[in-house]
């Protein structure tokens, strides 16, 4: 991996250039991530606490139109809305959140292609930023991260000093989009990157992720899943706020009897209709089930398919429960039942 | 602090309850959550103290919990009000619920913080049931509330002398931060329908799409509903994960029904709902 260093004043020249050539820019802030007008506005401070919300809702809104439609006469008219192809750099971001991105590219390319999604994430730079806030909530080591994991990112950052940084280039892309800001990219030192590495604190892990799928193939009907389930509001903070739950729902809103369109919204799955049939049937019809295939999908359903675990150890959902159910003491509770 | 454990302990040792809903210390000692104790052992980290922010009556209707038996409850006064409201609104039965009411001097808004003028809750400086208005046994002592401003008033005075077109504005670019994932219709003791509204899709009477439409819609239609039945415990706004100030509308609401109706939700069994007490002397003067 290339590794070169760039001082803060230059990185700060970087972003401005962005804004001015008007691309996105995404950073994580106090309110969450935003778009940014400023190149002060930039966040990039590893200490930070992780946002409310991931920066899922850029590359994968919480709503957005599919189809619309037009009823002429006889005749339906179907208009298709193009993604528009702009750059977006999400800059600064947590590696538990930039990891998102390959574990969604998963699903949203499995068997239907997402052009939605794909769209997007190919406009989108991720420049990640090397982590050094770890809370009671945090478990990135027990899903195979780290707080200077690269995963995902197109180019990662390390702060070597109060005014420079190790950037690591990860991929192609990365290779690519820092070609037009060469001159203000100094020759790396990853002796000194590494030892900034090796410094940082790790959460603890808590579970192996391996033991626990097994725990779950075993235990579908087991008791444990009560006392959650009668702890659990059934909302849907946790997903929605989640770094890569990726459920949605397809609905169509008429403007009016001819015209109309076809959204595709973030769903839930501790919603009681998420799996409510049209003739009344839930087959998910308790909040325990409704958990149960929480944990389920994201360490058994998910890893058994696609080889990933579907959670980045980020805590988010955690920390913003209303009623503190805790995703990291439900795992690791099940992992000291292995 | 051992009080709630020793009662909690004998009511589930007795029989007198099945199940007791408290609060656990979770983390540090600046946090809690709730707990639901079925077994006598299980009271052993039940705790009382300025972190205790749950209204843990939204329990009492969902039927992970009815179908335990017979509740007992932590709760504090504004939580009682929601427990009364309930009673009112015919939901649960007085005798089917035994609550231990803390006498409360506050709260923190929020956890990790150390509970002080500047960090009490803002429900807090305004209490008037600071023991509880309906218990079975009351726990713990009364003691000062320290006084910070009532910073959400000013808000609601602001938002109040706002331009027609100001204040949609203004509540626009707050819903358009809503995601649409219903944490404040589940935190939400009074929010007990079987099926929301916003659910309903045959026909759809409100948009599930989290889009400006979508947003205004839910968010009005939801403080409409609460009008004259929210108690102000203020649990919506305490778990958005988008920071909406939800308690402008639900708060503004509340000082409608008291100015114009004379009407406080939750503070007597006895007193019929405001909607279910119409009375053709009511003041109309808001019909225009």
């Amino acid at each position: 991996m290339e590794e070169k260093i760039i001082s803060k004043e230059n990185l700060l020249k970087l972003c401005s250039d962005l804004l001015k050539n008007n691309v996105d820019v995404i950073t994580p802030g106090e309110k969450g991530y935003v778009k940014i007008k400023s190149e002060n506005e930039v966040g990039l401070n590893s200490k930070a606490k992780h946002t409310k919300a991931s920066f899922k809702e850029y590359i994968f809104p919480k709503s957005e139109p599919i189809i619309y439609y037009k009823k002429n006469q006889n005749e339906v008219e179907i208009i298709e809305p193009k993604v528009e192809e702009k750059t977006t750099v999400i800059f600064g971001a947590k590696p538990c959140d930039i990891r998102s991105i390959n574990i969604l590219s998963k699903i949203f390319n499995w068997d239907y292609k997402d052009e939605f999604f794909n769209v997007r994430a190919k406009n989108t730079v991720l420049i990640g930023l090397m982590c050094e806030y770890a809370d009671e909530f945090c478990f990135c080591t027990s899903v195979n991260l780290s707080p200077t994991s690269t995963n995902g990112s197109d180019i990662f950052l390390l702060p070597l000093d109060e005014n420079s940084f190790a950037v690591r280039i990860v991929t192609e892309k990365g290779t690519n989009f820092l070609k037009a800001y060469e001159n203000y990219l100094t020759p790396g030192n990853p002796e000194k990157s590494k030892e900034v590495e090796a410094g940082v604190k790790q959460p603890e892990k808590v579970f192996d992720a391996e033991k626990v799928k097994e725990w779950i193939t075993g235990n579908f009907e087991n008791e444990y899943w009560n006392t959650i389930g009668k702890m659990c509001l059934g909302c849907a903070q946790c997903a929605f706020v989640c770094p890569v739950c990726h459920c949605f729902d397809i609905v169509d809103e008429d403007y009016n009897y001819y015209e109309g369109r076809r959204m595709k919204n973030w769903d839930g799955c501790q919603f009681d209709m998420f799996t409510k049939h049209a003739s009344g049937h839930n087959p998910r019809n308790d909040q325990s089930k409704r958990y149960r295939q929480r944990i389920s999908h994201k360490f058994k359903y998910y890893p058994d398919k696609f080889n990933e675990i579907l959670c980045t150890g980020c805590g988010r959902c955690s920390r913003g429960c209303p009623v503190s159910v805790d995703i990291k003491g439900i795992v690791s509770e099940i992992y000291s039942k292995c | 602090m051992d009080d709630v454990k020793k009662i909690a302990k004998e009511l589930l040792t007795s029989g007198k309850v099945d199940a007791v809903i408290g609060y656990i210390r979770y983390g540090n000692d600046k946090r809690t959550k709730p707990f639901i104790a079925q077994k006598p052992e299980e009271v052993e980290n039940f705790v009382i103290n300025k972190y205790i922010l749950n209204n843990l009556a939204v329990y009492l209707t969902r039927k992970e919990v009815t179908k335990l038996g017979k509740i007992g409850i932590i709760a504090k006064g504004c939580d009682v009000k929601s427990i009364v409201a309930l009673i009112q609104e015919s939901q649960i039965k007085r005798e089917d619920v035994y609550i231990i009411g803390v006498n409360c001097s506050g709260v923190a808004q929020d956890y990790d913080i150390e509970f002080s003028a500047e960090t009490i809750a803002g429900k807090c400086l305004s209490c008037e049931v600071r023991t509880p208005k309906l218990f079975d046994i009351t726990i713990g002592t009364i003691e000062d509330i320290p006084q910070g401003e009532d910073k959400k008033l000013k808000v609601i005075r602001q938002v109040e002398a706002m331009k027609p077109e100001e204040r949609w504005d203004f509540f626009e670019e707050e819903f358009d931060k809503c995601i649409k994932c219903y944490a404040c219709r589940q935190a939400c003791p009074l929010c007990y329908c079987e099926q929301c509204i916003v659910d309903k899709s045959i026909p759809r009477w409100i948009e599930s799409s989290a889009t400006k439409r979508g947003n205004f819609s839910w968010n009005l239609i939801r403080a409409f509903h609460l009008s004259g039945r929210c108690i102000g415990c203020n649990e919506c706004e305490r778990v958005c994960p988008m920071d909406i100030p939800l308690s402008l509308l639900n708060r503004k609401m509340a000082m409608i029904t008291k100015d114009d109706f004379n009407y406080v939700s939750g503070m007597d069994v006895n007193t019929p709902t405001l909607i279910g007490s119409f009375d053709l002397k009511d003041n109309e003067d808001f019909i225009e």
